[in-house]
């Protein structure tokens, strides 16, 4: 694939997160190894009559101390929580790559930040606002708060990106579309660097009502592939990637954490809530087409895993379609089942789970996994994470409408 | 067939493609292609329209939601059940 005329490689030096387990990534590995349970009783909001009564809320959170050091963007601090939590990934990202910033040739960098929703605390508080308490105005803000590329614009804004700047908008694959797209942009040439991910908050009462009206949220928790899951459950957080063409990481030193060596989307066209097989399934396919891989050079695949009944058995069909025999072999896990659902932000989140994987060689658990669903017999790595060498690590993103995508890691190139 | 059991099939009919003149109390909901979304619209209406809460999982294999009787039934009990806690309020 390298050479002058080829596409370039794409490689990963930096990560960031914001989740219900950690508010960066060594806190959220260490959660992930502690097989940390992110799920507890909603608060922080007046919970009313909500039935559902439990959520993966990120805690302690201090926007002010995370996000101290903004230097060029002047409003971040008046942001909404989503695009907070945008920002702080983003800066653990970029400090992690080393790179200068302002970038001085800004046009050659992209940022794609996404969101499912965006701003819906904004919008809570703006409707409250205006509706209960009849206010005069609602904060001049609002606008800027809730529309769903803020986040995006504020990230590019601090560093200076002057390139390709938007969201993505894929409910629960929205993450894993921008850093596809983020890394089509360098693969081909039109910039060097892309900052890439998504963001999710909309932990609140009426977005929680909405939720419950689809009856797909589970009371007790979220139990990916065992026979007790009974839906999912609601998670906020972010995952921002910096990818970068091999070229321009070799030429400046960088040190790369991982390759980004496959990228394959495709759509179910079939149902707004119910997946298919083939969608999900063409879209694995695609992505190790793209990386030039079988399916047996994969060691580690994040499931979508979101504790539906019919994902699950769903995604675990697709997986066998997929790798065959190989699907005995792997090890694959659903981080969902400590860090909840976040949403769009899910793919960034478990983009870094792969990569953390492939640089431990440990696989991360499906925690509350008693009793598996006999329809899903793979193997889910039950309840507690292990030592296994992962060289290629493959993430699955599922989302509602059947937009599938899906992202294949590998080694940083020598 | 009294008006709880009118007034549902009612509210069924107007959730389908295509509305059957034939539905009665053993019709069975997948026979009136009903599916997750459908039966989370319907739920709403048949809600609203009584004034109860229909608690379910889509997740879970509903014993209440097998036939268009067994929606009847758990209408009724709910009914009663709320008249009964407006009686004592």
């Amino acid at each position: 694939m390298q050479g002058t005329g080829g596409p370039h490689r794409v490689v990963v030096t930096g990560m960031g997160v914001v989740t219900p387990i950690g508010c960066t990534v060594p806190e959220f590995w260490a959660g992930c190894r502690r097989g940390q349970l992110g799920i507890t009783p909603l608060d922080g909001f007046p919970i009313g009559d909500l039935k559902i009564l439990i959520g993966a809320q990120v805690r302690d959170f201090d926007h002010r101390a995370r996000l101290k050091n903004a230097k060029r963007d002047k409003i971040i601090l008046h942001a909404d929580r989503y695009s907070w939590f945008a920002a702080a990934a983003a800066d653990e990202a970029i400090r992690q790559a080393g790179l200068t910033v302002p970038f001085e040739n800004g046009y050659r960098v992209a940022c794609i930040v996404g969101s499912g929703a965006g701003g819906l605390q904004t919008m809570e508080t703006c409707y409250r606002d205006l509706f209960i308490h009849q206010k005069k105005a609602t904060h001049p803000l609002t606008l800027l708060r809730f529309i769903a590329s803020s986040a995006a614009a504020h990230v590019g804004i601090e560093y200076g990106v002057k390139g390709p700047t938007f969201a993505t908008c894929s409910a629960c694959s929205t993450a894993a579309h921008a850093i596809g797209i983020g890394r089509d942009y360098i693969r081909h040439g039109l910039v060097d660097v892309a900052i890439v991910g998504a963001t999710e908050s909309v932990i609140n009462y009426g977005v929680m009502r909405a939720w419950q009206a689809m009856h797909v949220l589970s009371p007790e928790g979220c139990f990916p592939f065992a026979k007790k899951r009974n839906g999912t459950v609601l998670a906020e957080g972010a995952g921002i990637l910096v990818l970068e063409s091999l070229h321009h990481a070799k030429a400046r030193g960088a040190k790369m954490l991982a390759e980004l060596c496959g990228f394959g989307m495709t759509s179910d066209s079939k149902d707004m809530v119910n997946p298919d097989i083939d969608g999900p399934s063409e879209a694995m396919r695609l992505a190790l087409e793209d990386a030039e891989l079988a399916p047996t050079d994969i060691d580690y695949l994040n499931a979508h895993g979101t504790a539906t009944t019919i994902n699950d058995r769903n995604e675990t069909n697709a997986i066998k379609r997929v790798f065959g025999k190989h699907a005995y072999e792997l090890a694959v896990s659903s981080t969902k089942s400590m860090h909840g659902h976040p949403l769009g932000a899910g793919g960034g989140i478990e983009a870094v789970a792969c990569i953390k994987a492939m640089e431990e060689n440990w696989v991360p658990p499906t925690i509350g996994l008693d009793e598996a669903d006999p329809e899903c017999d793979l193997d889910y790595v039950p309840n507690a994470g292990r030592d296994k060498e992962v060289t290629y690590a493959m993430s699955n993103s599922f989302a509602f409408g059947g937009l599938n995508a899906v992202l294949v890691f590998g080694p940083p190139p020598a | 067939m009294d008006d709880v059991a009118t007034k549902i099939i009612d509210i069924l009919k107007k959730h389908m493609k295509e509305p059957r003149d034939d539905i009665g109390l053993n019709t069975q909901l997948t026979d009136l292609k009903i599916e997750s979304l459908d039966l989370a619209m319907i739920v709403f209406d048949i809600e609203d329209t009584f004034g109860i809460e229909i608690p379910y999982n889509a997740n879970e294999e509903a014993a209440d939601f097998k036939t268009v009787g067994s929606v009847v039934d758990r209408v009724r009990a709910l009914i009663a059940g709320s008249g009964a806690a407006a009686a004592k309020a």
